[in-house]
């Protein structure tokens, strides 16, 4: 039954909205094969992701936080696997994976106070605080009794074993625990999903201090985070956008229509730029607005193929390049460990198989991501404000567990 | 008059609307803007229609590329509805647009009754569309036969035509064109009565056929090398020359620099640049260049073995024409459609080669769009960029430091929904090499040393 839904036309939207009726496992397999033909990517991945996680959490059986963290992991290394330059997987993997770790010792120190009447009095809210469906509520019915009872009893014994991170030996079957865990992480879960839908909208909220009246912004392939961040300073400021992309238009086709539009009904004048060298518009250009797909631990980011074109002419004319990008994209691990430099596309839409010749005969490689080296990178423009690279270190250490950090989900 | 549009297959019908084409280049909001009458006939306060003019404006920008492309069908059924909806709102909306428009109020009053501004408002139309900051920026346009002047030659009309369409492309190709039009000019002269072809010919005949070119596109900077060479020949003249002894000459002159600097300089140059490609290296180029190509070929006919990294500009793909000859010629071609693989197709290349449309006195290149990115990219994976240039692509006059002092506007591409510059302005520092054909051997001439190689071109005997 599930499986007839997917076949059919799959998108995430329809994947996310099938997420509480079809198993666990479908769910993922959907997603997976949703990664590899690219259906799902740019700022949603994070999005789908973050969806699939709290399924895991939620839907998965596991008896101690060990399981758990071994069960997120599994189910981000294949996610990971199916899409190996979507470095945000691995981020989201990471945020949860610490989510869990924050929790486990949070419950842990609780006991510690030997708070179980509190824990007790807390569970039968436990239920309506996660509105996911699924086993939950199941089990929330059947277990608190057994539960509460352990927890008089294991109370000292969690006192006395420190938390440790992942090799953490839990308490046998504290399964009381383990529930509120449960709800707790799906809490965090949904919070990170809230903080990744409101990033571009929290970045856009720095629009009028980056562009100032009358400047002239490119916009290499500008995606929703830079359409957010122009619109919201079209708002306020009178400027011109240049918005440059290296994919070829079909003739009639009018590239970037809708951004222009409402740009032009905002009073901003926007260019469509049908060229593929950005030098030549560089002395006009005052700034250059790029979107990230993911930012390295050394600055560097992952992103659309081409911006490093328009970030080296930026840099040749000594003007700023500012990068849109959510800390959520912040990617604790250097470029060189994990992924691949470059990114290849179909190239269909370039070299049509029509062209008999052309098939037969050449090599087309159609470059659609590529890394871009921190040289090139002024500004970082997060949903946490703007950031220099200096400063990146300390973000994501504040995002990320250490032990999670050299997590990769790119080893076979 | 009327019937003299039939070279513009795109302007053909609008000259027959009596110059509605003026109150037409708002097509597309045209049916809204009749709905829109009836409905708020009576609320149009003067801010109302101060908004409304504006809104106007703005769609008239958009659409203004596609003025020149309105279908035969779509014009008429315009006219048809311009005619009836014209008795009152709109034409008052309409002309209120004009006002604000400035220059295409002369252009529309006329438009009603007579039928000449027309073509002066389609010539006018697309540099209007152009955004202001670019507006300094020459474009080609089209203008039709008959519009020129009386005294240009119909060879060189023919050639006008070709360059203003872009069949004529690259600088050597219209260089020539030029010539051989420039020697039908002269064959066909005749010097009138009392006068000296030393003192009559360039004023009153050479010129309108420059002028004539030049206003179909901006002079290539080749062209107007030659034509300064070719004036100075003709002021050499003693002024009791014998007519058919100075034409002789003239003619003569122009064969010889075209088959000097046209001819042999293709053989010299890619003779030369061979010699740089390496042996199992891999070569790459951006877009396609008549010196590259051939460059390419005769290394292969030499007996190297070698592949080819094909970058092209998806706007143009003449790259993927020059990846496929290179192809049936046996060598091995990676082709990347845009300029998102120059990095990852240059890990692999050995050398760069470049074709340029002209070099200025600042040793920069002035080439096509996109070649100063592909050269800076090089330079920073430290692969060795070598540009191919003949000699009368250099310009002695001018320096250009960045691409907006002299560019052109591609005519397809000159509004804001679809924008193009021509060419860009590549620093000479990027370059390491120019091999032109004054150079023996592998010899590199560096960039900055083009001066030089200019003052050792400063041959009395030349120019």
């Amino acid at each position: 039954m599930a499986s007839s839904q997917m076949s059919y036309a799959p998108t995430l939207g329809k994947l996310l909205k099938s997420l509480n009726t079809q198993p666990l496992e479908a769910s993922i397999e959907a997603l997976i094969y949703l990664l590899k033909r690219r259906q799902v990517k740019g700022d949603d991945v994070a999005n789908a992701t973050a969806h699939m996680l709290l399924q895991v959490v939620a839907k998965s059986k596991w008896q101690n936080v060990d399981q758990l963290l071994a069960k997120v992991s599994n189910t981000g290394h294949r996610l990971a696997q199916a899409a190996p330059t979507e470095q945000v997987i691995g981020n989201v993997v990471r945020r949860v994976m610490g989510l869990i770790r924050d929790e486990a010792s949070e419950d842990r120190n609780a006991d510690e106070m030997g708070d179980s009447v509190s824990d007790l009095s807390q569970l039968p809210t436990t239920p309506t605080i996660s509105t996911r469906p699924g086993p939950t509520p199941l089990r929330a019915a059947t277990l608190p009794m057994s539960k509460s009872m352990f927890n008089l009893l294991c109370v000292s014994e969690t006192a006395q074993s420190p938390v440790t991170g992942a090799s953490t030996p839990m308490s046998q079957g504290a399964s009381a625990n383990m529930h509120a865990l449960r709800s707790e992480v799906i809490d965090g879960i949904e919070e990170i999903m809230d903080e990744i839908s409101q990033a571009d909208d929290q970045i856009a909220g720095f629009a009028d201090i980056q562009i100032h009246p009358g400047d002239y912004v490119l916009a290499y392939l500008p995606s929703p985070t830079v359409e957010r961040f122009l619109l919201k300073a079209a708002a306020k400021r009178r400027f011109t956008v240049f918005i440059a992309s290296a994919e070829r238009q079909k003739p009639g086709e009018v590239p970037h229509a809708a951004l222009r539009k409402k740009l032009n009904g905002l009073g901003v004048n926007a260019i469509s730029l049908a060229s593929n060298g950005l030098m030549a518009y560089m002395p006009r250009v005052n700034k250059v607005v790029i979107s990230a797909k993911a930012v390295y631990a050394n600055g560097g980011i992952s992103t659309e193929s081409g911006c490093s074109t328009a970030a080296r002419a930026a840099q040749e004319y000594s003007k700023p390049v500012i990068v849109l990008s959510g800390v959520y994209k912040f990617c604790p691990v250097d470029p060189s460990d994990d992924g691949t430099e470059f990114e290849q596309g179909d190239s269909s839409t370039y070299v049509d198989y029509a062209d008999g010749e052309a098939v037969d005969a050449l090599e087309v490689e159609n470059i659609v991501g590529e890394y871009l080296p921190p040289q090139y990178v002024d500004v970082y423009l997060t949903n946490l404000g703007p950031q220099t690279r200096d400063h990146l270190a300390t973000i994501m250490a504040d995002h990320y567990k250490l032990e999670d950090m050299g997590l990769s989900l790119h080893l076979p | 008059m009327a019937v003299e549009n039939t070279g513009a297959p795109a302007g053909a019908p609008a000259p027959q609307e009596k110059g509605k084409q003026q109150a037409k280049s708002t097509v597309a909001n045209t049916p809204a803007t009749t709905g829109g009458d009836a409905a708020g006939e009576q609320k149009l306060t003067p801010a109302q229609l101060k908004a409304k003019a504006k809104a106007e404006k703005a769609a008239r920008r958009a659409k203004a590329k596609e003025v020149k492309e309105v279908p035969p069908a779509a014009a008429v059924a315009d006219a048809k509805g311009g005619k009836s909806g014209k008795g009152g709102k709109q034409e008052g909306s309409q002309s209120a647009g004009s006002q604000q428009q400035g220059k295409s109020v002369p252009g529309r009053r006329p438009s009603v009754n007579g039928r000449r501004p027309s073509v002066a408002i389609i010539k006018e139309d697309p540099r209007s569309s152009i955004p202001e900051c670019f507006s300094h920026v020459a474009m080609a346009k089209r203008i039709q036969t008959s519009q020129a002047h009386k005294d240009v030659h119909p060879a060189v009309l023919a050639v006008g035509q070709q360059m203003a369409t872009f069949a004529l492309k690259d600088s050597i190709a219209r260089l020539e064109a030029t010539l051989l039009a420039f020697k039908k000019v002269i064959e066909s002269y005749e010097t009138p009565k009392g006068n000296s072809l030393s003192r009559h010919f360039v004023p009153h005949v050479l010129n309108p056929q420059i002028e004539y070119l030049t206003e179909c596109r901006p002079m290539s900077f080749s062209m107007g090398n030659a034509i300064r060479f070719l004036k100075s020949q003709v002021n050499k003249f003693d002024i009791d020359t014998p007519e058919d002894e100075a034409k002789e000459s003239l003619l003569e002159f122009i064969d010889i620099f075209i088959n000097e600097r046209i001819t042999l300089a293709e053989v010299v140059i890619s003779k030369n640049a061979a010699e740089l490609i390496d042996e199992d290296g891999v070569v790459l180029t951006y877009g396609r260049h008549r010196l590259v190509e051939k460059t390419i070929l005769r290394a292969k006919a030499n007996g190297k073995s070698f592949a080819v990294s094909v970058i092209d500009d998806p706007y143009d793909q003449g790259g993927k024409e020059l990846a496929k000859t290179l192809q049936q010629a046996g060598i091995r071609v990676f082709y990347s459609p845009n300029l998102g693989g120059v990095r990852a197709h240059l890990e692999r290349a050995s050398n760069v080669l470049l074709g340029t449309e002209a070099i200025f006195a600042n040793g920069s290149l002035h080439a096509p769009a996109g070649t100063a990115d592909v050269a800076m990219a090089a330079s920073a994976a430290n692969v060795k960029v070598v540009a191919l240039c003949e000699t009368i692509n250099f310009d002695r006059e001018r320096v250009s430091v960045d691409s907006l002092t002299y560019n052109e506007i591609d005519p397809e591409r000159c509004s804001a929904e679809s924008f193009r510059l021509m060419f860009d302005n590549t620093h000479s520092k990027y370059i390491a090499g120019v091999i032109t054909e004054f150079e023996s051997g592998t010899d590199f001439a560096p960039a900055q040393a083009i001066l030089t190689l200019l003052r050792k071109r400063e041959d009395p005997t030349i120019a």
